[in-house]
């Protein structure tokens, strides 16, 4: 290829990013800017937003309720990790060398074709108060069951399951596709030596999961940290605010409150959270695959 | 054609930017000005009312050439920003369903709405609308907005259970208490309740019935919530709680079909929950009936009772500005709100309209007649105090405890509010 046609294949593939990144710019970049101009300015969302300084954010962390938020989003995180990730793993690593083991995978996998606000709905039907699971609970002999969604933190926790209801299934499949890329050489020389279970896993299996590994439980920490359709759908982040999350006080705060200034303050607040934790756990995890 | 594909990269380039400004420029195709008939676009939050407002239309069409074209949102909070939002672009509506009180306010303080002076001077002239609403439409001493509908706050109850427990209208609070105490005593819950958004009926009886002074003080800041008289009045409902009589606070089943079922006897709602009941499969008379409730002190006279009221508003600076005007003159008249009240089955404001339903023609004659009207909780209470007594009153719903904790959280954010205003 000559110099003046490399300039002009260079010019054509500059012509056709051009339009996804002017799209990136003005639908994520500027109403990102915004927010955080907003957060800086008292504003109702009519007129003009005044200019506060730091006061929306100081007006943030005085609020002890705010504090409540970041305690249940912290569960989310730790609860997200725990289940639908752990669980994912288990079933891909119980499936993966089976026959006929993505029939064993598919049941998990249909939950995720339902948005977040549908399995709010679908669990708010079984664990309201005299709902589904506590008729069903009647039945065998239980008649004081606990308040799934009325008692704090154990609302959270059954969101969380709900929620991970939801997420096995995916789960399982990333990491069954992770496994299914391991090649087999290593898996059958472990095998000639030996290794069984807990063995093979620890010391072949795992570590060779690892960059898949990473990006499943860097996109559940995202994803958790920004937890809002499923808590909106069973609680709306009651009793009270007991089970409120950042994004839903986000919400309440903009939207409810139209006290768009605060709102944008907690906005920016969970966008440094959220990017500074993926950042860092991404960069630490991804480093090491140099080291297998 | 080496430049071909360079070219290509521009023009994809072009295109999307053309197909960006395109959509930001808004178009404003459908502009109306000046037009006092036609198409007027509609916004509202009352999405389930919508076939309500395409029978309106009907007879809006038939008397004064206006048909609307109504956009329901079922979201209160995603509409509340979509008309916030609207005032920024030319789009800005020519109808559209607002709240009274501080919301109405923020919108008045920027000129967004327009004024509607003249249309209340006439309607009250012509003994059209009375002069008791027009204090929760005027600030500042004019009028804007219109009244959406007016209910008010009573009692409904399942018409069968009353019967077998051989109970009847109550017509003192005592009466009241003591029906409550049979029903329970017959293993029949008395009240509904819920932790999620209406947590605050009952509250809002147990004080405007005991003083309406008090509540009323409560929505201008001179009552605290921690005020010694609103902690007793708090003590005398988790004494009822403890007695067990409200539903569960985590059902999440409609209340209707609750109160139909039997989950309980009774339901403290505005006037448009005969709609539900209805739709449920009730019918007045037979399965339900309602009554105003008596206030908790005798010695409270007239009665007081809860009213709602919403606005339906014009935008100053909308395109369809004088068609909406139109509109809100037209609805102000007797022959609107006839068409109105069958097609919701509800109270009209108009008391020259014509009431089919006979029970709610009686209500909004005894109302007028015999009560004193306090404003709904709702609206009287300003937004960011609103939106904590309501989480308080559902917690406190949920896990019924020593009242004060609650209040305090309430008075913090009524505290923090009223520092602001001055």
């Amino acid at each position: 290829m000559s110099r003046r046609d490399s300039t002009s294949y260079q010019w054509s593939a500059r012509g056709f990013i051009a339009p996804g990144v002017i799209l990136v710019a003005v639908l994520l970049y500027a109403p990102l800017l915004w927010t955080t101009y907003l957060s800086f300015t008292e504003y109702n969302g009519l007129g003009d937003p005044d200019w506060v300084g730091l006061a929306n954010y100081g007006a943030m962390f005085a609020d002890p309720e705010f504090f409540g938020s970041l305690g249940n989003t912290l569960l989310w995180v730790a609860g997200t990790l725990i289940v639908p990730v752990g669980l994912g793993l288990g079933l891909a690593l119980l499936t993966f060398d089976l026959k006929g083991g993505i029939w064993l995978r598919l049941p998990f996998l249909i939950p995720y074709a339902i948005s977040g606000i549908g399995v709010g709905l679908i669990w708010s039907f079984i664990l309201q108060s005299d709902g589904a699971l506590d008729q069903a609970l009647a039945l065998v002999g239980v008649v004081d069951p606990p308040r799934w969604l009325l008692d704090a933190p154990l609302n959270t926790v059954v969101m969380i399951l709900a929620s991970a209801w939801q997420g096995v299934g995916v789960n399982a499949l990333l990491f069954t596709i992770g496994l299914q890329s391991i090649p087999k050489e290593p898996l059958e020389a472990a095998r000639l030596d030996g290794a069984r279970g807990a063995r093979l896993f620890g010391s072949i299996l795992w570590p060779m999961l690892r960059p898949l590994t990473a990006v499943v439980i860097g996109l559940s920490i995202v994803a958790s940290l920004k937890t809002f359709d499923i808590v909106q759908g069973m609680t709306k982040g009651g009793p009270g605010r007991a089970s409120e999350t950042l994004a839903l006080t986000m919400y309440k705060d903009t939207f409810v409150n139209s006290d768009y200034g605060l709102g944008s303050a907690i906005a920016v607040f969970l966008t440094i959270v959220t990017l500074v934790a993926s950042v860092l756990y991404l960069r630490q995890q991804l480093s090491k695959k140099n080291e297998i | 054609m080496k430049s071909t594909p360079r070219r290509m990269g521009v023009l994809a380039t072009v295109s999307v930017a053309a197909l960006a400004l395109t959509a930001c420029s808004g178009g404003g195709g459908d502009s109306t000005d000046g037009a006092t008939t036609g198409t007027l676009n509609f916004y509202t939050d009352k999405a389930a009312w919508e076939p309500d407002f395409d029978t309106l239309s009907e007879t809006s069409s038939g008397d004064v050439d206006i048909e609307l074209n109504t956009t329901g949102y079922s979201d209160a909070n995603q509409y509340d920003a979509f008309i916030r939002q609207s005032f920024r672009t030319n789009k800005s509506p020519g109808l559209f369903s607002w709240h009274t009180g501080s919301s109405l306010k923020e919108l008045v303080d920027e000129n967004l709405v327009a004024e509607t002076t003249d249309i209340w001077t006439k309607a009250i002239d012509d003994g059209y609308v009375s002069e008791d609403l027009k204090k929760y439409y005027t600030i500042d001493g004019k009028q804007y907005c219109v009244p959406m509908n007016i209910a008010y706050w009573i009692m409904y109850y399942n018409k069968a259970i009353f019967d077998e427990n051989g109970l009847d209208k109550p017509t003192t609070w005592e009466e009241l208490m003591d029906d409550a105490a049979t029903l329970k005593a017959n293993g029949v819950t008395p009240f509904y309740q819920t932790s999620v958004l209406f947590t605050f009926p009952w509250f809002q009886q147990l004080v405007a019935g005991t003083d309406p002074e008090l509540y009323n003080g409560l929505s201008t800041g001179e009552v605290k919530y921690t005020d010694p008289r609103i902690v007793d009045i708090m003590n005398v409902w988790l004494d009822q709680q403890k007695q067990g009589w409200f539903s569960d606070a985590g059902s999440t089943t409609d209340p209707a079909v609750m109160l139909k079922q039997g989950d309980m006897a009774m339901i403290n709602f505005g006037s448009f929950f005969g709609a539900s009941l209805d739709a449920a499969g009730m019918t007045q008379g037979t399965d339900y009936d309602f009554f105003v409730i008596p206030a908790v002190d005798a010695s409270v006279t007239p009665n007081p009772v809860a009213v709602e009221t919403g606005p339906l508003c014009t935008a100053e600076n909308s395109p369809q500005r004088d068609l909406g005007m139109a509109f809100a003159e037209w609805w102000m008249s007797p022959e609107a709100q006839t068409a109105w009240s069958d097609a919701r089955g509800d109270v009209p404001f108009n008391p020259k309209a014509t009431v089919a339903n006979e029970s709610l023609s009686e209500l909004g004659t005894s109302v007028a007649t015999d009560d004193q009207l306090v404003e709904r909780y709702f609206e009287a209470t300003p937004t960011p105090i609103l939106t904590v007594a309501l989480e308080q009153f559902g917690a406190f719903n949920a896990n019924p405890g020593d009242p004060l904790p609650f209040l305090q959280k309430i008075q913090d954010a009524a505290d923090a509010y009223w520092a602001d205003q001055n």
